[in-house]
This record gives C-alpha cells, structure tokens and sequence, in this order.
C-alpha cells in the first residue's frame, strides 16, 4: 500500500506576551512523524490542550508550522500554498450547522469551492454537484435549499459533500461525529466507511469517543500535552496499553466500552 | 409510595391553526432513591417533559396529564402557587449548558449565596449573612471543589466547564431536594469530567437516598450510572424497564435499534463492518407521522402502525408497539 501522508518533524509553537526581549513561547506540538496509508484511517485521542486540534489544523492549512515538513504521495505541501492544499485536504468539522452559510443554498454552497479550484464549466460543474448529494445520500433536489431547512444528520452530510466534492486524498474529521444522535452517527459511520472503500479516501480522525476510534480506526495516535504518548494499532493499543496515560484516558472511558 | 407519578402527560404547543402534540401520553414513575434514565434523540421532547415537571413552560405550552402525582398529592389540582411551594421545595434541576445558564455579571458567590435556602438559616438577622457564605462553601465543598476561596471570586466564563457544571450541581442541592433532575449534564463535555460529574451524582444518590432524572440523547452513556431507563421517540413513549432488561432485551425495535448501533456492543463485531443502523432520520414536529411515530423508519412496521399502539407491560417492563420482539427471545 502506497504511503499517501507523511508528515516529519511537523510542531507549532506559539509566542506569549509582546516583549521584544524575554520572548516566551509556548509549545502547542512538539515534533511528531507519522504516516497515513490511502484506505486507512488515524485516530487521534487526547485530553483538551493535548494539541490535537492544532494538528488539524496544520494539516488543513490554517495555521502555519513552526517546524516541519507535510509531504502528500511524496510531494511536499507548501505551507501557504492553498491551492493545491483545498484540493487534496478537506476538513469536517464538530458543529456542522454553524459552517454552513445560511444565507446560500445547498447549490451555491457547494458550487463555491468547485469555482475555486476546478476549471469546469457550468453543467459539469452542476451534473458534478448533483452526483456528489447522490453520494452522501440526499437528493439532487436538494439543491435549492437553504441549510435551516436540514436537521442535523443531514447538516452533517452537507458538510461531507463539500468535502469530498473535489475528490481529495485525505480527509480530517475533528469531532464530526460527537454532536450527532446515535441512530445518525451510525449511519454517518457506515457512509464514511462506504466512500473510503470507493474513493480510497484517509480519514484523520480526532474523537473522544474510544468506541467509535475502535470501531473505526486503523492506527491510533496518542497526544498528551503536544507529545505523542503512544502511537500504533488500534487494537493492539486499546486491549494492551502501555503508557500509563493511555491507560487512564481508557479507565475514564470504561463504562462505555464494557459490557455491564 | 412513588415519588412521581405520572400517566400519559401530552404537552401540545399551542397555535391558530393546527396545534402540534410535542409530547404524546407519556408515562414516568419514580421510586425513592432511584436513578432514572430519560433517553431520547434530539426532537424526542424529553427536555419539555423535565420542564413540564417543573413547571417552568411558558403560556404557549399546553400540560395535560390523567395523573400527574408528587408523593401522593395530585398537582393537576392545586393552583400555580402551592404547586410552585411544594415543586420549588423538592424538586430541583440542573439546565443543559451550564456556562450559558449561570448569570455572567455576577460571581459564583453571589449567585450560590442568592440560592441558598433562608429557612435553613438558624439565627438572628445579623449572623444571617455569614451564615450564608458558610453554607455556600460546604456546598461548593460538597461537590468536591476544594478551593473555595478562588472559586467564589469568580465569574461563569473565568472557570471551565466541568467546574461550572459542579456550581450548578451546588446551587441545585442548596434547597436539599428529594429529586434532582439532570438535564444532560455532561453534553459536550471531556470524557474525564463526564466521569467526574457521573460519580458525583452517583455518590450523591448514595449517601443523601436523593433520586435522580438523569436525561441523555445517548444511551450507552447512561447505562452504567442507572437503575431503569426510559425511552423516548419524537415525543411517544417507547419503552422503560431496568436498565439490564433495556440492554439485553429490548422489546421494541426502536430501543433495539439503539442498542444495537451504539459502539459498544459492536466491541465484538471486527472493525470497519457496518453498524447496524435505522433508515431516515427523525422527523420534525411540523410533519409528524400518524399512529407510532417510528413507522417510516421501523423495519418491523405494519399497517396496524398506523394507529398509535397502546402501552403493554410484561414483568414490570413496560413498551407499546404492536410488533414487538418479546417472543425472539
């Protein structure tokens, strides 16, 4: 399997105060390497503060990195360049109903980016956005609504359509699933496992929730005050901890994984 | 004797046009000293139902129930103000958000001296006051915040969210209630401070013999914290029982639904498959199906699901379908 993300020596660093001298910094991310497969999804655990966002963020693009290289199928992402980065990384994020312009319909919400970045005309890029709701399981009609007349569940499909509408490679979901009902989130899940298998999309998954990392994580990713505690496979790692921090972050989440 | 008791409540919100049942003859016991959990998806009117109980609903909702009992006392019959006497006494409650339901202009201390209940006080008028900041400090103790002296100074927005949750907890036991009802309390919250908050409130029912409505979207959140459970759907009473009998064997396809889609019982089934999950999503109160509001989305649903089933019970274990999974057990 091809390696698809490679991220080395990649940290942020933010400076406190405003004195010329003195200056202080305070270390959001210390240096971490990994790697991401096409097919496969990294979860990403840890306490608030433990930097997890900011990685997703780094890897969006939305903050620049203090150290550290992002390298997409060997090619290296320009910290800056956003261009190629909207194209092939896409992000997901918790609160689906507040990143939707509500004054837009679904149609010129999605048409937006496709106006960006593709050079496709008009019906291409209509037939293209009819396909894409087909995909996530709404209808083309769909098209000429305005967000508020969505629930929630469907909110969320909105926001992966628009993810996935311009064929990226990796896809970055922080919390997307935390705010849904159970009956959604399962079936959420079930349509994020579908259009992996089909787009051999990346999923970097940021979630608190270890049931749905089990589920549906291949490799685990460990963050503990920017530091990374403990990185490997899912499985082997929540059945066989090592660290000790892992292992209260899974006590604290016993009661939803054990059977009373 | 049951705490509270109360058979098929409908709460209708009132309009010119077309009134819309919220809330369709719903039916809650309450033991003393019992942990109860109210589970339901969003729209399921499991938030109304605790504010119908309180009775904090404003002119546009209409209550209506065939019982509506607090330890023996019929409240459907009293006037608003012995009602709100005798709730205000027993009852209290802890609101969704707690950074948002917490007045931002005062400090901690003002409000939970404010909540702090007169008639407890002994003593003369000018050892009242001092009195007061005494109570508020075991009361902020007992909810395991040690630093009284910094918290008190504080505003709502100076402090995080589970030190929040934990004022709110305090200003709610400030009247001593025999029952408390939580409405979600640990919504968007860490998972270590969810912890937290649950053992507090489990050790809370412990040692004070205090019941507690714990309300949740979540099922698998509440399992390991209650004793019975009730479901809800778009408004109708779907199932209750205790929480093993909910969890192991559940009865209506809605509940089984739940369980069966929570990641936790999928711990056996290897990763990646696909979770068992419900068609559609729930529908909003404006075009509510008739009969058993599941029905487009039930995978056992019939043509008699078009007349609202009635509420069975087996063994104590209450649900209302008409084709319920009792007998594939």
């Amino acid at each position: 399997m091809p390696i698809l993300l490679q991220v080395n020596n990649l940290s942020k660093s933010f400076r406190i105060g405003r004195k010329w001298f003195n200056q202080k910094y305070f270390t959001a991310l210390e240096p971490i390497s990994f790697e991401v497969q096409a097919h496969h999804t990294l979860a990403i655990v840890g306490e608030t503060g433990s930097g997890k966002s900011t990685l997703a963020k780094l890897l969006v693009g939305a903050e620049l990195p203090s150290t550290g290289s992002i390298k997409l199928n060997g090619q290296t992402l320009q910290p800056g360049d956003f261009k190629q980065r909207c194209q092939h990384v896409r992000m997901i994020f918790q609160d689906s109903g507040t990143t939707l312009n509500p004054s837009l319909t679904i149609g010129q919400l999605l048409n937006e980016p496709l106006q960006i970045n593709t050079k496709l005309n008009e019906e291409d890029r209509h037939c293209l956005i009819r396909e894409t709701l087909q995909k996530v399981g709404l209808l083309a009609e769909h098209m000429n609504f305005y967000p508020h007349m969505f629930s929630g569940g469907q909110k969320q499909r909105i926001s992966l359509a628009r993810a996935i509408i311009l064929q990226p490679q990796v896809i970055i979901l922080d919390e997307a699933l935390a705010s849904l009902d159970p009956s959604l989130r399962s079936q959420m899940i079930n349509l994020l496992l579908d259009l992996q298998e089909q787009m051999g999309l990346a999923y970097i998954l940021i979630s608190h929730n270890l049931g749905i990392v089990r589920h549906f994580s291949d490799k685990i990713m460990v963050l503990s005050k920017g530091q990374v505690v403990e990185m490997g496979d899912t499985a082997k790692i929540l059945s066989r901890p090592k660290h000790q921090y892992t292992k209260k972050l899974i006590l604290n989440q016993r009661f939803q994984l054990l059977h009373r | 004797m049951n705490l509270l008791d109360i058979r098929n409540l409908s709460i209708v919100l009132k309009s010119a046009t077309n009134p819309i049942l919220a809330v369709d003859r719903v039916s809650l016991t309450m033991k003393e000293g019992e942990v109860r959990g109210l589970v339901g998806e969003s729209g399921s009117g499991k938030s109304l139902l605790a504010q119908a109980i309180i009775g904090v609903l404003d002119e546009k909702w209409h209550v209506d129930a065939d019982r509506f009992h607090w330890r023996g006392k019929d409240l459907m019959r009293l006037s608003v103000d012995e009602r709100k006497a005798i709730i205000s006494k027993d009852v209290a409650m802890i609101f969704q958000e707690p950074m948002a339901c917490l007045d931002p202009t005062m400090t901690i201390g003002m409000q939970l001296t404010e909540a702090v209940d007169g008639e407890q006080l002994t003593g003369y008028f000018w050892q009242k006051n001092q009195q007061r900041k005494e109570t508020a400090i075991s009361l902020l103790h007992k909810v395991g915040i040690k630093q009284h002296k910094i918290c008190l100074k504080k505003y709502p927005h100076q402090l995080n969210e589970a030190l929040c949750q934990r004022v709110m907890i305090a200003m709610a036991l400030a009247k001593r209630p025999i029952l408390l009802i939580a409405d979600e309390p640990t919504a968007a919250m860490e998972s270590t401070n969810q912890g937290q908050i649950f053992r507090l409130l489990a050790s809370l029912n412990q040692l004070k013999n205090m019941s507690i409505l714990l309300i949740s979207h979540d099922l698998e959140n509440v399992t390991h914290w209650t004793n019975t459970i009730t479901v809800m759907y778009s408004g109708q009473f779907v199932e209750a029982g205790t929480t093993k009998h909910i969890f192991e064997q559940p009865f209506h396809p809605y509940t089984r639904a739940l369980v069966d889609s929570s990641p936790k019982s999928n711990s056996g089934l290897p990763a990646k498959s696909r979770l068992m999950a419900l068609p559609g999503s729930i529908p909003i109160l404006q075009h509510l199906p008739i009969g058993c509001r599941l029905g487009p989305r039930c995978p056992r649903a019939q043509q008699a699901c078009v007349i609202a089933p009635k509420v069975t019970n087996y063994h104590g274990h209450q649900f209302s379908c008409h084709f319920s999974l009792k007998g594939s057990y």
